[in-house]
């Protein structure tokens, strides 16, 4: 039962997406049965991650082809990964299916593409084999560039900007595609096999014999360059304000919230897992790229007077967190970072969708012209006041324990420094998101004879039910953190001692 | 495109082309061959077809939605996968069994080529879906 979970995970969101492509016209079912697969999804998730944190690592061979074939291994951080996915995305999903438009968005591909992103996203958190990495990245990048050109009813992108941040976004991920293929060569022909597990024995090997070669300190800090650009990372951060802000709300918010912890979770998996001699050399390297990515990030987010391109450089800023307490590189800053990526993953998507119902209202996507929206919509303005706060750092909301303890880890490591320069930018987060609170929320209407307009572009029920469970979990993981720094503190034990993980993959039979 | 001999060549030829799409698909599995190149043929027969003789004229006659098809592929290719679950063994487990037929003699069936099937499908239907919406403009 508990054994064919992580198949599951995967297979289930591509088999509904060609069942969705059969259903194009029939909007109503199609509501039902999307709806019912992503709350399946999430309970199968969390059912894995119980499974998982009570019995130990679960390990699935696709095919029974044993360690030669495609495994999927769903040890703590992979399954823990896949319940935010799954969370956040069956929110994106509820919140789309009103959000997006009827005739060009969800009767054509906005159900199939999501399927497969989920899949892709599923798939990537779950794999266990270095090449299926590869593949399922390319899968989650085509559904998401499939995705940004859809439009919403908040969505004031205009399509020849939609279709030229595809262009950026193709491109550059060819490039990283490109240096990620090239690194994945070369380690196969190092090590002769592409089991995440048994390239990290075969280089232990190496490593004790006093072997190892060069070239394998060049791979990983290429895979640091391909993951540095999934997630944003300094020099490879500029497209994502060009990308994820053309993206509709719903499609936004898996963007930001999700897809770019990919690339955290890939420096997590593959630089614990495969490259722990070579932690020397890449900690001190993320250490001060996430410095500079938060100055840069906050920086910028100042300048911005459009709402989305300021949250996505706000995105830019806040991934620098989460890499700087991977960077520290303590068990305790590890940690910190884990819980950083969950609230903030929370928080963004809620402030996200928040956003798009909030361009919606106001009828455009400049912050100067609106203003006083408190009056006209009360939900709308304390959604975003609260992943404001939480943001921005301010208790009781997540965000707030996130970086309580990613500066007190820093500072316990020692890091002074590093945690004196993230402070500062944290007074800039501070600044920018409440600066952008008051103009859009406080003061006089700037149209006070279109407030019945206003009033009419009210958030539906089936949005406000999304937002108002994102917002809950935002609270209760800042009020109640202990369960999520217990899974944190257990996800990072795995990452430093990848002994249990290699045992459980490469322990069974040979067939 | 549409001259006389472009469109004599290519009645000639399409039916041949996609005989041997299908033949490939059936070799797969054990001989080279199989449902990805099977269905680029396919789907490069059928472009022909499209080249010479016009989208318009095509439409005129039936106006195949490809991405059905690419559908039904997901879903015959997905279905594989979960088959071998209700048989108790792990996802796309592959089995192949034996059959005697007088006649023609032995004939060894596989469940991989389901799957092929499956993938034949997802290829030309993906190809052709992306051939047209992108020849339909204007």
């Amino acid at each position: 039962m508990y054994h064919n979970i992580p198949i599951l995970l995967v297979a289930v969101p591509i088999f509904f997406a060609a069942i969705t492509v059969f259903l194009r016209s029939r909007f109503k079912l199609q509501k039902a049965l999307n709806t019912t697969v992503f709350a399946g999804l999430f309970i199968m998730s969390l059912a894995l991650l119980l499974h998982v944190w009570e019995n130990g690592i679960v390990v699935y061979e696709v095919g029974e082809w044993g360690k030669y074939g495609i495994i999927l291994v769903a040890d703590l951080l992979g399954s823990g990964m896949v319940v935010l996915s799954s969370f956040i995305s069956m929110m994106a999903m509820i919140y789309g299916q009103d959000y997006m438009d009827k005739e060009t968005a969800l009767d054509t591909t906005f159900f199939p593409l999501f399927n497969i992103m989920v899949a892709g996203l599923n798939g990537i958190f779950l794999t266990g084999d270095l090449f299926n990495l590869f593949v399922f990245f390319e899968v989650l990048v085509m559904a998401s560039c499939g995705l940004i050109v859809l439009t919403g009813r908040g969505d004031h992108t205009p399509m020849l900007y939609k279709i030229e941040a595809i262009f950026k976004y193709l491109v550059l991920n060819m490039f990283s595609i490109i240096v990620m293929l090239t690194a994945i060569a070369s380690l196969y022909a190092t090590v002769g096999t592409l089991n995440m597990a048994d390239i990290s024995v075969k280089l232990a090997q190496l490593s004790a014999a006093g072997t190892m070669p060069w070239h394998v300190y060049m791979i990983a800090l290429m895979f640091i360059v391909v993951f540095g650009y999934k997630a944003a990372m300094f020099p490879l951060h500029f497209w994502l304000a060009d990308v994820h802000p053309s993206a509709p709300a719903p499609i936004h918010a898996m963007l930001s919230g999700m897809v770019i912890k990919v690339g955290i979770y890939g420096i997590l998996r593959i630089h614990y897992l495969i490259f722990p001699d070579v932690l020397f050399l890449t900690r001190p390297i993320i250490l001060i790229l996430s410095l500079v990515t938060i100055g840069v990030g906050a920086a910028s987010a100042i300048g911005q007077y459009d709402l989305k391109r300021m949250l996505a450089y706000s995105s830019v800023s806040q991934i620098g967190y989460v890499l700087l307490g991977v960077g520290m590189g303590s068990v305790y800053t590890t940690t910190a970072a884990l819980m950083y990526l969950v609230n903030h993953a929370m928080a963004k998507s809620m402030l996200f969708l928040a956003t798009g119902e909030t361009l919606y209202h106001a009828g455009t996507k400049d912050i100067r012209k609106m203003g006083g929206f408190i009056r006209t919509s009360p939900f709308l303005a304390t959604i975003f006041l609260m992943g404001s706060m939480s943001i921005a750092g301010l208790p009781p909301m997540g965000g707030f324990i996130a970086k309580f303890v990613v500066f007190d880890s820093g500072l316990e490591a020692g890091f002074y420094a590093p945690v004196a320069i993230a402070l500062l930018f944290a007074i800039f987060t501070l600044f920018y998101l409440f600066r952008t609170w008051m103009t859009i929320f406080w003061g006089e209407l700037k149209e006070p004879e279109n407030e019945s307009d206003f009033i009419a572009r009210s958030p539906t029920p089936q949005i406000k039910v999304a937002l108002a469970l994102l917002a809950v979990a935002v609270i209760f993981f800042g009020v109640y953190p202990e369960p999520l720094f217990a899974l944190a503190s257990e996800i990072t034990a795995q990452l430093f001692d990848p002994q249990p993980y290699i045992d459980a993959v490469l322990g069974g039979q040979v067939r | 495109m549409t001259t006389l001999i472009a469109k004599t060549v290519t009645k000639a030829c399409v039916p041949i082309a996609i005989l041997f799409s299908i033949s490939l698909l059936l070799a797969g599995h054990n001989n080279p061959g199989g449902g990805f190149i099977g269905g680029v043929m396919f789907a490069s027969a059928i472009s022909l077809v499209y080249v010479v003789f016009g989208l318009d004229y095509i439409m005129s006659i039936c106006n195949c939605k490809w991405e059905k098809f690419f559908a039904l592929g997901l879903i015959i290719s997905a279905s594989t996968g979960f088959g071998a679950i209700l048989f108790g063994h792990n996802f796309l487990r592959s089995t192949f069994m034996e059959l005697h037929i007088p006649l023609i003699g032995e004939i060894e069936l596989v469940s991989a080529g389901i799957f092929d099937i499956g993938v034949y499908f997802v290829v030309f239907g993906s190809i052709l879906y992306i051939f047209k919406s992108t020849g339909d403009d204007e």
